[in-house]
């Protein structure tokens, strides 16, 4: 048994570590730069030499100065430096660039000339041709950013335009924005696109990305949220409180009710009992929640229909400081529909499976036993049967795990309570994406670990069960 | 006597032609519930493939100065680059155009044609329209957009997310399920050179079929870029294993290594199912900029395989010990023959049932993702995306009852047909 589970812990490492390379190769596609999203929240302008060294900074504050991966498997034509270029839209581009032509060396000369050139530009006091320089400027600004050749060479024309315009801008920046000029057609006319074929193996070691993300995640260090810069564990934590009340009160009521239900349906086989109830559950298992929700909302709280009887959304709003039981009342009377909607489904489900094993035990010889010995109805039943029927429902017990993360993101985004789920859409909405891999991760580590308990409660109902393997 | 005889035989032929499947279907006709939900589901399949003929703001046909015109058709031929609309269509709407003679389809709006002239009309107010047969018969939307021709949308979408999705995951539940049940853990054996080339040409294939083709996938036409790339690597597996079955016959490169299929197949199954799906798709969708719905019949697919995978499984542990599988392999099938021809046929029983609920699981799961907003576009109606609109404004009741009313129903209908499918086609009955 515990060489089973150490196995069983063993098998869960390469799925987590599985899983957390799709967590991290997703974050690394989401579009957007995290470095502006943290620490420039607006459009504020920067000076340029500020502006790249606070990058700098926040780039490294967030880990993400390194290369993504301990290798890279890449064409010949992609410098192994690439990460190197902080700035993520500059990057972007010089990639697009060698992805288009593939030779890096006239690439890079061109990237240094776009510096020379912008830092000459810089130099040019504002009173000369003040028009022309402001126009110029800002084509020069979004240069970096462009590698469609359409693009480039209109911007490289306009530019033109501008220093031609004014002969004290030809002789401050014309030979070098020949250069510039010279640079660009270097990269068309010597591309390589054939090296784009030719496959690179790049090994970066431990100081990557990746090994900084999940290093500090295994050590319970979740990062800190793009959105405000607060640690993703205490987001995370706050949002669980709510979770955790909602779908714990769902699953007691469920089981609650459920069980007695599912264990008088099988007794009561084929009686109307049965039927009915079998009927009912089946209707509410297909009833789709977020339906039955928006129902419930509409018709009862508001005056439109004339049954206001409930609070539409949130949690209840008294401060801290108010009695417990009335906060209790408040939050108890916000919860009620909620947890209705979460409660039914799961109903279903839950009878129909412990109907199902209860009708097996049924038919066992010591249950006639049991009714030969005498014993009354309800011990024969609960006693010798439903022990024996729960073997099955156990099963269930692992689905509580991920649920009790995730299982009401649709409920929680339509009642406005503050939970995982509604962390999370609200996350993916500001593209706040620390917190969204997070729980990504954590759901994963949370349904195996709903697994491993459901086979350790297996082995402790079962004395029968014995993990071999 | 004679006659007897010829009856006898006759009955006796009959019952040789009953099949395993007639046998089936017999017995899921006497489960009422699934047999109508099997109707209705008929019914929403008519609906969803006729839905341009039944609800559009052309008429199906009409004459205009002396000239007959099929709009809805032509508006196929026109999509298809065959054919053109002429100048008077383009500039003025169809609702506006003078006719000689005009047939309208059953509702005269699509779904995304906005009538600003009747913005949330329930079903039962006076709208403002030119005749009863302009009515709006399930209300309009904010914008006036019609809810019965969005019904119809919607269910063209409910259908096509979960049947595509459901491919998806029938072809790759499928191979990897057969794979694991068939081979078990020792009996997928093959040579060294087999599993490096592929492994190494699949590398390769991904590099060349879209990692060096980065740019014109990121910037030219990108599905058939993508798909491109796809199929360079399908080539290049292909070249890699007829390679290796020259190869093979090297004494060195041809030794043989057990592959451990179930277990491979068995922890990815695993795997998968311990990614909470509506999150990894919410993740994902919103991280893929653009938003169609392509995205989400594809990442539903590939999180819903494991079901069928595991029925798969679990069927052909079973089959691969009787007695005919010995025969065909003491016969010399090879093992791909065994597979498809003799064992898989006769383990698609479950995967039926397994697809049934897995519609249901991905028509919930597209209402859930438009209800939420996310991963269908803006302009797509949907039965979750009416849905949705609901919240603004909840005097309109009927776009909460009348969506979710149909949400209801497919997901009950394809329940009750899985559930059908699980009596009918029990295993007991085999024998």
């Amino acid at each position: 048994m515990t060489t089973y589970l150490l196995k069983r812990v063993l098998w869960f490492i390469p799925t987590l570590i599985a899983i957390s390379f799709l967590a991290f190769g997703l974050s690394k596609c989401t579009p957007g730069d995290p470095v502006m999203q943290a620490c420039f929240p607006e459009d504020t302008p920067f000076d340029e030499a500020v502006f790249e060294l606070e990058y700098k900074r926040c780039a490294q504050s967030l880990g993400l100065d390194r290369p993504a991966f301990y290798f890279s498997l890449s064409s010949a034509a992609y410098p192994d430096t690439l990460y190197r270029i902080q700035q993520m839209e500059r990057r972007n581009t010089l990639s697009k660039l060698i992805a288009q032509y593939g030779n890096w060396p006239e690439i890079e000369s061109y990237y240094h000339e776009i510096k020379q050139f912008r830092g000459e530009l810089a130099e040019v006091p504002d009173t000369v041709a003040a028009y022309a320089l402001t126009s110029v400027r800002a084509d020069a600004r979004f240069l970096p950013l462009q590698y469609k050749d359409e693009l480039v060479q209109r911007t490289l024309d306009s530019i033109r335009v501008g220093v031609n315009s004014d002969p004290a801008l030809v002789q401050r920046l014309g030979a070098s924005f020949k250069t510039l000029e010279g640079r660009y057609s270097a990269i068309k006319s010597q591309a390589t696109p054939g090296r784009l074929y030719v496959p690179d193996f790049k090994w970066y070691g431990t100081r990557n990305q990746y090994h900084y993300w999940f290093s500090r995640f295994v050590a319970g260090d979740f990062g800190v949220s793009l959105q405000d810069r607060r640690p993703v564990s205490r987001k995370i934590w706050e949002a669980l409180q709510w979770t955790l009340i909602l779908n714990g009160l769902a699953v007691f009521f469920a089981y609650i009710i459920a069980i007695p239900v599912g264990v008088y349906s099988a007794v009561y086989q084929g009686k109307a009992f049965d039927r009915w109830t079998s009927g009912l559950l089946f209707f509410l298992y297909s009833l789709p929640n977020f339906w039955v929700a928006t129902l419930l909302i509409i018709f009862f709280t508001n005056s439109e229909y004339g049954m206001n009887w409930f609070p539409a959304f949130g949690t209840g709003s008294l401060p801290d400081d108010a009695p417990f039981w009335s906060r209790f009342w408040e939050v108890a009377y916000h919860l009620v529909l909620p947890v209705f909607c979460l409660t039914y489904a799961s109903l279903a489900f839950i009878s129909r499976q412990m109907r199902g094993s209860m009708l097996e035990v049924l038919q066992q010889l010591y249950m006639r036993t049991a009714k030969a010995k005498g014993l009354s109805e309800r011990v024969v039943i609960w006693k010798h049967g439903f022990r024996n029927a729960l073997f099955p429902i156990i099963t269930l017990v692992a689905n509580i795990f991920p649920r009790v993360l995730t299982g009401s993101v649709v409920i929680e985004w339509i009642f406005n309570i503050y939970g995982m789920g509604w962390l999370t859409i609200e996350s993916i909405g500001q593209k706040d994406w620390p917190v969204v891999f997070t729980i990504m991760m954590l759901g994963a580590i949370v349904t195996l670990i709903g697994i491993l308990i459901a086979d350790i409660l297996y082995a402790f109902v079962d004395p029968r069960v014995r993990y071999r393997k | 006597m004679f006659f007897g005889r010829k009856q006898q035989k006759d009955i006796e032929q009959q019952l040789s032609k009953r099949t395993y499947w007639s046998f089936a279907w017999e017995r899921f006709r006497k489960n009422r519930m699934a047999l109508w939900s099997w109707r209705i589901f008929l019914v929403i399949l008519f609906v969803a493939i006729t839905g341009d003929f039944i609800a559009n703001d052309k008429p199906l046909y009409c004459k205009i100065d002396g000239k007959r015109y099929f709009p809805v058709i032509q508006e196929y031929a026109v999509q298809l680059g065959w054919s053109k609309w002429e100048a008077k269509f383009l500039n003025t709407p169809w609702y506006e155009q003078t006719f000689e003679s005009q047939f309208w389809p059953l509702i005269p709006y699509a779904s995304e044609r906005l009538d600003y002239k009747n913005t949330y009309k329930g079903p039962f107010d006076k709208q403002n329209v030119k005749s009863w047969r302009f009515r709006h018969w399930l209300g309009t939307d904010d914008l006036g957009r019609d809810v019965a021709a969005g019904m119809i949308a919607g269910a063209r979408t409910a259908l096509m997310v979960g049947m595509v999705a459901m491919s998806i995951a029938l072809l790759i539940g499928l191979l990897l399920g057969s794979l694991a049940g068939y081979f078990g853990d020792d009996g997928l054996k093959l040579s060294r050179i087999r599993v490096g080339l592929n492994l190494l040409f699949l590398l390769l294939g991904i590099f060349w079929g879209w990692g060096s083709r980065s740019y014109a996938i990121s910037e030219g036409a990108q599905a058939t870029n993508f798909f491109l790339g796809f199929l360079i690597i399908v080539a290049l597996l292909v070249l890699a294993n007829l390679l290796s079955s020259r190869l093979e016959r090297i004494p060195a490169l041809g030794k043989r290594w057990v592959i451990p299929i179930d277990l491979i197949v068995m922890r990815l199954i695993e795997m998968v199912n311990a990614i909470p799906g509506l999150l990894l798709i919410l993740a994902f969708v919103a991280a893929i900029q653009e938003e169609s719905i392509l995205y989400v019949m594809l990442l539903i697919g590939l999180l819903a395989w494991t079901g069928v995978a595991r029925f798969v499984r679990a069927e052909l542990l079973r089959i691969r010990r009787m007695d005919y599988i010995d025969a065909a392999r003491a016969l010399g099938f090879t093992q791909w023959k065994i597979i498809f021809r003799h064992a898989l046929p006769n383990a698609l029983g479950p995967v039926l049932i397994a697809l049934s609920f897995g519609m249901a699981g991905a028509i919930l799961l597209e209402a859930s993702l438009s209800f939420l907003n996310i991963g269908v576009p803006e302009e797509q109606v949907t039965w979750g995306s009416l849905l949705r609109e609901a919240r603004n404004y909840p005097k309109a009741w009927w776009l909460t009852v009348v969506p979710g009313f149909a949400i209801f129903i497919s997901v009950t209908i394809f329940n009750y047909i899985g559930d059908g499918l699980t009596q009918a086609l029990d295993p007991r009955l085999k024998e």
